[in-house]
């Protein structure tokens, strides 16, 4: 077995080199190369993960003499068969898509490499494979998002996405380099064993190791999962061929969310930086979904629609729950990767049709309203608005074990699914239907199904993920003053429902017509201003970077380029 | 007599204001081959002279800091300058000299010279690499400017994979040994050196990033070219590939000194 679980890494490694070398003109061949060993390397994934479930140990197989380890536990197991299974999707999805692009084959083999870098990187047993791998990710990923070269602008995103790679790189350095000092191994599992017996080994300015090594690896994770600040590439991206953004919204962009998880041992004992990051990420979810909703390209939509979801996953690590962040981006990263690949044909579609019918049957179907219009009483919306997601929500958690419901991050996760149900709920409110309580019947139904279905998926995969009860140690560093989370919850439920039901009277009262007119006409023109220049994020370094060029011409004149 | 020596030293492995010499005696070579070889030779020159006069000794017992603040600073300074040009063998010798600056933090820290003779090839080997390119460019352009046209991907396929390649190599990207070297250079500065450290590889990733941009993306409007022959490439693939071989090998041994 454990033959087996070096070989799949290599496997995506050996295509390449396989079609760099002697596939450089045959189209047909490398790709049918490239898909099957990267379909061999999926299914050698889901053995080497069955053989685990079925009763297997976590282990570390070492490859090099000095370096070079795998760690074969389950949230190795789990990305790989994650990572292998979005690659070969998208190899498939590539063979067609891009059979009229230039470089071909190089293509393949490029995204080959980048399946084996991102195996390597989520199995790294110790730090300088991790570092090794963490750092070609952001290389190989230029060459594809820059695949087709005679376009500049694809230059230009590329570059965009390699220096803010770069600029996470340095955290992650600064923070290999503390363990590797403070616990004297670059084996991860020997320093992780480590910090649990001396956790509070002091660094600098007051903070412990785990603590600075935790704000190190957070700001790592920022750059590469598009938190706020620094998101401005994330959805440039675009700019590549398609089946790369897939591959990068529904994969690469998961790296943050896999690196709190690799080290977890860190952040248990690091709350000040779970807190931390719980405010990046809400910040990142509310920006990113604000910037979503105004985009009019539907790709760029999707680009802003990752940035919020990966908001959302950082936020999860902030209130403590790992393994659910890592649910959280396997089920992303599926649904991600169907919408880029799906875009990619709608797209190529709307290029060829325009779109407009010239059938006056399906103009005035399109334009058709419901004969009655009518919606549900106020009150009875209010209440199953409000009601249906709290009993839900609590009642599938309490199924599945009640100490969850005492845990802090469980709380505010639920919140956030009461927020998100009670809002779905509210928007069907607003849509008028003949028949407005199957309508909202259709809604609860989806809601219960959906609910239960995470719930319980979440759990045992937790469970999988982390069997020793890790998960319950990970909550309580996330936890704040029971007093202070309280008032913070009544509070900011207090705050959703007056703002929903300000929507409503507002909308029932036409609130917003009048305000249309008036002098908030200036306000709302110059929110929507500032979220289509993208807060003016990506102008303020475009701006940095000219003065920083300019100074260096400068000096290089001064010094007679010598 | 010491200062001499460390003059002369600081002109040929290069710190800063003496590595304004050593890119003069760069320019003044003739021809790409010459500073190619000039890049390898000079700083290994400037290691023996240290070692022959005993400096060596000197700063193996006690590296002052103004030493490793200049070598830092000289690392940083040529790394920031080479982002701010499009000529490649400017770029390059740019580029050498910022990596070969870092040799001086690891004088007398490694057991024997060995290792720190070896550190310094690690960043000369590519900047050697990218001047002979250099030249080659400048052969069929009739210079090595990469503003004016551009999108060299295209009419140039075989020399832009082996530029960009060096390219990365010289900027310490894995597995290139100098990728190793620089995690050589990090354990052995005390942490509160090691951002200093790090700002010279975040510039090293925005200086690649932006002479890539320069030399493959756009559409090329120059006269038709001829590309590097197939055993040029090959040769040169040959070389970049031991150089990265090297690295995967012998790179572990210098994180466990």
């Amino acid at each position: 077995m454990g033959e087996l679980a070096i070989i799949i890494p290599f496997l995506p490694v050996l295509s390449a080199l396989i079609i760099f070398v002697f596939m450089h003109k045959a189209r047909k061949a490398a790709a049918r190369i490239s898909v099957f060993l990267t379909l061999l390397t999926f299914l050698l994934a889901l053995v080497e993960l069955a053989t685990y479930a079925l009763g297997g140990f976590s282990r570390v197989e070492i490859i090099g003499t000095l370096w070079g380890s795998v760690w074969l536990d389950p949230l190795t197991l789990i990305m790989w068969s994650f990572v292998c299974g979005i690659s070969l999707l998208v190899h498939m999805y590539s063979v067609r898509y891009m059979v009229e692009e230039a470089n071909y084959t190089r293509f393949f083999a490029l995204l080959d490499l980048m399946t084996a870098t991102i195996l390597f990187m989520v199995s790294a047993a110790d730090l300088i494979t991790f570092l090794v791998a963490w750092f070609m990710v952001g290389v190989v990923l230029y060459f594809l998002l820059g695949h087709d070269t005679d376009r500049p602008a694809a230059g230009r995103y590329a570059f965009w996405t390699q220096i803010t790679y770069r600029a996470g790189d340095v955290p992650l350095w600064l923070a290999a380099f503390v363990l590797i000092r403070t616990y004297h191994s670059i084996s991860l599992p020997d320093i992780f064993e480590r910090l649990q017996m001396h956790p509070h080994v002091p660094a600098f300015w007051g903070l412990s190791v785990p603590e600075l090594v935790g704000f190190l690896l957070a700001f790592a994770a920022f750059a590469r999962s598009a938190q706020f600040l620094l998101h401005g590439w994330l959805p440039y991206t675009m700019d590549g061929p398609t089946p790369v953004s897939a591959l990068m919204h529904a994969g690469i962009v998961n790296a943050g969310g896999f690196m709190f998880n690799r080290f977890f041992p860190v952040f248990e004992h690091a709350s000040i930086v779970l807190h931390f990051v719980f405010i990046v990420g809400l910040i990142t979810a509310v920006v990113g979904s604000a910037m979503m909703l105004i985009q009019n390209d539907v790709k760029r939509s999707l680009g802003y629609s990752t940035m919020g979801q990966m908001g959302f996953m950082v936020m999860e690590c902030g209130v403590g729950a790992f393994a659910l962040a890592v649910f959280h981006l396997i089920a992303h990263g599926f649904f991600k990767a169907s919408l880029f690949l799906g875009a990619g044909n709608i797209i190529g579609e709307a290029r060829e049709h325009d779109g407009v019918p010239s059938d006056p049957v399906y103009t005035s179907i399109v334009e058709r309203r419901p004969a009655k219009p009518s919606r549900l009483p106020w009150l009875a919306a209010a209440a199953l608005t409000i009601i249906v997601p709290v009993v839900v929500l609590s009642l599938s958690h309490l199924f599945v074990s009640t100490r969850l419901l005492h845990e802090q991050g469980v709380i505010i996760l639920l919140f956030f699914g009461w927020v998100t149900g009670a809002q779905a709920l509210f928007a069907t409110h607003k849509m008028t239907h003949t028949n407005p309580w199957r309508l909202m019947g259709g809604i609860l139904g989806s809601f219960v199904l959906v609910v239960i279905g995470y719930t319980l998926i979440s759990h045992y995969f937790g469970h999988f993920l982390y069997p020793h009860g890790e998960a319950y140690q990970l909550y309580n560093a996330a936890s704040i003053n029971s007093l202070y989370f309280d008032i913070l919850v009544i509070l900011l439920a207090l705050f959703f429902v007056g703002a929903w039901a300000l929507t409503f009277f507002a909308d029932s009262s036409g609130w917003w017509d009048r305000a249309d007119q008036g002098r908030w006409r200036g306000v709302y023109l110059a929110l929507y201003a500032l979220l289509s220049r993208e807060l003016y994020v990506n102008d303020l370094y475009a701006r940095m970077t000219q003065i920083l060029v300019q100074g260096a011409r400068r000096i290089n004149v001064l010094l007679r380029w010598c | 007599m010491h200062i001499i020596i460390w003059i002369i030293a600081g002109a040929l492995l290069p710190w800063f204001p003496f590595s304004w010499i050593f890119n003069r005696l760069l320019v003044s070579a003739p021809g790409a081959w010459a500073r190619a070889l000039a890049v390898i030779v000079l700083p290994q020159l400037g290691l023996l002279l240290l070692l022959k006069s005993g400096a060596w000794l000197i700063l193996g017992q006690e590296m002052p800091q103004a030493l490793r603040a200049l070598a830092l600073f000289t690392a940083i300074l040529y790394a920031y300058r080479a982002a701010g040009t499009r000529d490649v063998q400017i770029w390059a010798r740019f580029m050498g000299t910022s990596g070969l600056s870092l040799t001086w933090l690891l004088i007398g820290l490694l057991p024997g010279h060995w290792g720190v003779q070896l550190f310094a090839l690690a960043w000369s080997i590519p900047a050697a690499l990218m001047l002979v390119w250099a030249g080659i460019l400048t052969r069929k352009t009739g210079g090595s400017y990469l503003g004016l046209t551009g999108g060299f991907a295209r009419v140039l396929p075989r020399l832009s994979v082996l530029m960009s390649l060096t390219a990365l190599a010289a900027t310490a990207t894995p597995v290139f040994p100098n990728f190793f070297a620089l995690l050589e250079a990090m354990e052995s500065l005390p942490l509160i050196w090691m951002p200093l450290l790090l700002l010279v590889l975040l510039l090293w990733g925005w200086t690649v990033g932006r002479f890539l941009q320069d030399l493959l993306f756009g559409i090329y409007h120059g006269e038709s070219l001829h590309d590097l022959s197939v055993g040029g490439t090959w040769l040169g693939g040959l070389a970049l590939g031991i150089f990265a071989l090297v690295g995967l090998f012998w790179g572990g041994i210098w994180i466990i000194n």
